[in-house]
């Protein structure tokens, strides 16, 4: 039940220069970015890693941003595994602007330890842009190439990497046990934080990190709960007559929006994080539900009936008052905000198809970023960069995968062959 | 338009009901304390006219099923509504959970906001045939137990509201 955080490793940082790209999010919707040729040489490696490599790691985690092209290089001879006798011209022959060349060794004071060097090397300047040393233990060997990715990342995008953070998800099997489970972003080291033998879902990562708010049907009806990360242990938030349900934490992490029923219809709530001080947002015949916050707190997002089908409103919580967001689909559902409160993240039905949508919320610019037909649950890497949702597997078993935000890659995350669902993501940590 | 049309067959079912099937006795007050003498089971039973929820047609129906992202009844439940709506005014110690669901499509949240407000329908269509509201809770599933699998029509299993009685 406990959650590990890893042990920190050291992280040197011997030279970085101002990063020259910083690609805006409007601009990615607008098409106008084209992905960064980029090649991950493998790393020179005399301790004897035997898992994945890090050149491998690197590779799929740009891969799956959509903004890069990581170039195939195998068959390479005499690669480089630091940022001295690049021969600029080979690379430049190949299209690769940026290569990223390493070594892993063994520390040299303790040798239980491993060092790992990096470069990130601008081929058109010919220049090295960033070099970083890394010690830490051998099963941070991981943790450690998601770091470099952030670092590249963070360089040429000028938005941090979301490649260190964590993920949260309910597995279920044979619809008689539910789990919910952490695991690395994409789908590594992964373990559960709550069996049961009950419907799991709405997981809800607390923006401090610290918690994570689910719903659960173990007292033969939905409440919610707020579980510990640091501690396992978990309290339960909202036990009301009816339905408890779609927990979503206020910015501060010290409040969040719920949905109650007693005996009447879905309506939405906020409540202190420690079960105090509850109170209705508004009152209406119609359903109201799936609230998410705005970044600034002001704004709470929803999906309601109001106008006949289900369609994305916001409210004012210091006003009440209501705007309608959504309007292209007959039937738009599950708003999220990114983390700069520009893009309005939901669920689309499209021609009988639910797909993962986006709305520029300056423009109202929709972009549709998966084709369906099931798509569900879609959330935001803590960047605003990436996208997790479920979607089903042949037709028939959902599963987690992210979508970058240009809608270009679709990416599986494989965490097993059960039912794979709700999934949720959590802040970027340091 | 259309609901009140509904409300009124309703209406006419209960009504219908009234004369042509006498009505149970409330049971004698002293039967209503559970627990007493060991003879409690026979006591409840008798003012839940438990024999009566069990071999009645009509009462053995359970489920009220929906068109797709809809929770009005129609009109060929009125019948099955108009007997649980005459049982439970007869039986004022009987309370009646009546539990949502829905298919598979869509979020889980919203589903779960949709099976409430099929209870709902059904809760409100039994309170304007003079059920207290003290004797029913409504609530959801949404589409946690439903069939993750179904294609077109098969679907349609999941889209309804399950009538429960407490004591079952």
């Amino acid at each position: 039940m406990v959650f590990r955080f890893y042990s920190l490793f050291v992280g040197i940082l011997l030279l970085i220069s101002t990063p020259i790209y910083s690609l805006e999010v409007i601009e990615i919707l607008g098409g106008k970015a084209s992905e960064i040729p980029i090649a991950i040489v493998p790393f020179e490696d005399s301790v004897g890693i035997n898992s994945q490599k890090a050149h491998q790691i690197i590779s799929q985690d740009l891969d799956r941003t959509g903004l890069f092209r990581p170039l195939n290089i195998t068959g390479i001879s005499n690669s480089p595994s630091s940022d001295i006798n690049i021969n600029y011209t080979k690379w430049s022959a190949m299209d690769a602007q940026f290569i990223v060349v390493g070594k892993v060794e063994s520390e040299n004071r303790d040798k239980k330890n491993i060092e790992i060097t990096w470069s990130l090397i601008d081929i058109f300047k010919e220049k090295t842009v960033v070099t970083m040393r890394y010690i830490g233990k051998k099963k941070q060997y991981r943790a450690i190439a998601h770091k470099v990715s952030d670092h590249v990342y963070e360089y040429l995008t000028g938005s941090k990497g979301i490649f260190h953070t964590k993920i949260a998800y309910v597995k279920k099997i044979n619809n008689k046990k539910y789990s919910l489970n952490i695991s690395d972003f994409d789908g590594f080291n992964s373990r559960p934080i709550l069996n049961t033998t009950q419907p799991i879902i709405s997981p809800r990562w607390s923006p401090d990190g610290k918690k994570i708010a689910y719903v659960s049907f173990e007292k033969k009806k939905p409440v919610i709960y707020i579980q510990n990360l640091r501690t396992g242990k978990r309290t339960l938030l909202a036990n009301f007559k009816g339905n408890n349900s779609a927990p979503a934490w206020s910015p501060d992490s010290k409040k969040l929006a719920i949905v109650l029923t007693y005996n009447r219809n879905s309506q939405i709530y906020i409540i202190n994080e420690d079960g105090t001080g509850i109170k209705q947002l508004m009152r209406s015949n119609s359903i109201n539900t799936e609230p998410s916050w705005s970044p600034n707190g002001k704004d709470i997002y929803f999906s309601s009936n109001r106008g006949g089908s289900p369609q994305i409103y916001k409210i004012n919580i210091e006003d009440d008052e209501i705007t309608r967001i959504t309007y292209e689909s007959k039937y738009n559902l599950s708003p999220s905000l990114s983390y700069d409160g520009k893009l309005l993240l939901f669920l689309a039905q499209d021609q009988g198809k639910f797909k993962v949508a986006i709305q520029n919320l300056i423009s109202n610019q929709v972009l549709k970023l998966t084709k369906g037909p099931a798509d569900e649950s879609p959330i935001f890497a803590p960047n605003g960069h990436l996208i997790l949702f479920t979607y089903k597997d042949y037709g028939k078993t959902t599963k987690i995968g992210t979508v970058s935000i240009n809608g270009l890659k679709r990416v599986p995350i494989n965490v097993g062959n059960a039912i794979i669902q709700e999934p949720t993501w959590g802040p970027i940590t340091n | 338009m259309k609901k009140s049309l509904l409300l009124l067959s309703l209406v006419g079912v209960l009504m219908a009901g009234c004369s042509s099937t006498p009505m149970d006795a409330p049971g004698d007050p002293s039967s209503n304390y559970y627990g007493q003498d060991g003879s409690s089971d026979a006591a409840t039973s008798e003012s839940l006219g438990l024999d009566e929820l069990r071999s009645n047609t009509l009462l053995s129906q359970r489920s009220v099923f929906f068109d797709f992202n809809k929770y009005d009844i129609k009109p060929e439940y009125s019948d099955l509504i108009g007997a649980h709506a005459q049982y439970l005014n007869n039986h004022s110690a009987a309370r009646m959970i009546i539990k949502g669901n829905a298919d598979y499509r869509g979020s889980h949240e919203y589903n779960l906001a949709l099976g409430q407000k099929r209870s709902v329908a059904v809760k409100d269509a039994l309170n304007s045939l003079g059920v207290d509201d003290s004797q029913i809770e409504t609530i959801s599933y949404g589409e946690e137990y439903a069939n993750q699998e179904c294609q077109a029509d098969a679907c349609g299993q999941d889209r309804r509201a399950d009538i429960t009685y407490e004591v079952e």
